[in-house]
């Protein structure tokens, strides 16, 4: 991979900082051609990713970091999402009457959003530790 | 975030400005407890065009359309964008929060 085709991020482990990101992230996909709708998909997954990352991979430890590194492709875009915990794996599917009867809590609906929006999400470790969320999203859907 | 809380008739409109997310939703659950209290039946939800809004958020608001339906009281929302009306029926919420493009079209259907 060219590497002038990669950006690399890193935000501290503190709520707001996810839109340092994102913002990022709509810049490149901008850049690439991406409509205005997958844009605001792209904008949602990422936040929701490093959101993830800082609560549930680094513990919202705010001297850990958060890496978002953005590779650029002939016709996608790839954000890979890196903490420095385990990361976050697959959960069910949450079910919003359940979380209006009040028999579970009302949060966790990150992943469900990120596979929602995004056309291709893998969660796995990264070669030199910690929990990694890989992102794709195509030019052409 | 900022919150203007108004009156229109019997409804009461929470305005929502800057970012709704479990960090700043204190706020508006605070505001809508007070509203409770007060006696609140019909609430509308008013998002500005530019809300970022994250899935903490939304969890924000799926606890107070719970506690809302305990309380025998109506809430929609109005103005999100296309992207967040998007969210909100990918989630479901929709079938709890009527959603409208604007004001005067959730007013009407209280």
């Amino acid at each position: 991979m060219d590497p002038d085709k990669k950006i690399e991020i890193h935000i501290p482990s503190v709520p707001g900082f996810e839109k340092v990101a994102m913002e990022s992230a709509a810049s490149v996909a901008r850049g690439m051609g991406f409509s205005g709708d997958r844009i605001e998909d792209l904008k949602t997954a990422v936040a929701e990713a490093c959101i993830n990352a800082m609560e549930h991979g680094n513990r919202m430890d705010a001297e850990t970091k958060v890496g978002v590194t953005l590779t650029i492709g002939d016709a996608k875009l790839q954000v890979d999402v890196q903490d420095q915990g385990k990361g976050v794996g697959e959960v069910a599917t949450p079910d919003v009457d359940v979380k209006m009867e009040g028999k579970e809590k009302t949060r966790g609906w990150g992943i469900f959003l990120i596979k929602s929006l995004m056309d291709d999400v893998q969660f796995g470790a990264a070669p030199e530790g910690g929990g990694l969320v890989r992102m794709i999203i195509h030019l052409d859907r | 975030m900022q919150l203007e809380i108004t009156t229109k008739g019997a409804v009461v409109v929470i305005g929502i400005r800057g970012d709704m997310t479990a960090v700043t939703g204190g706020a508006i659950e605070d505001a809508y407890r007070g509203m409770t209290r007060d006696g609140a039946r019909k609430i509308l939800f008013f998002f500005a065009k530019d809300c970022y809004i994250n899935s903490g958020g939304i969890a924000i608001l799926i606890g107070i359309a719970s506690a809302s339906r305990k309380n025998g009281q109506s809430i929609r929302a109005a103005g999100l964008s296309d992207h967040f009306q998007k969210i909100f029926n990918m989630m479901g919420l929709t079938k709890y929060v009527a959603i409208f493009s604007t004001e005067e079209e959730a007013l009407k259907d209280f």
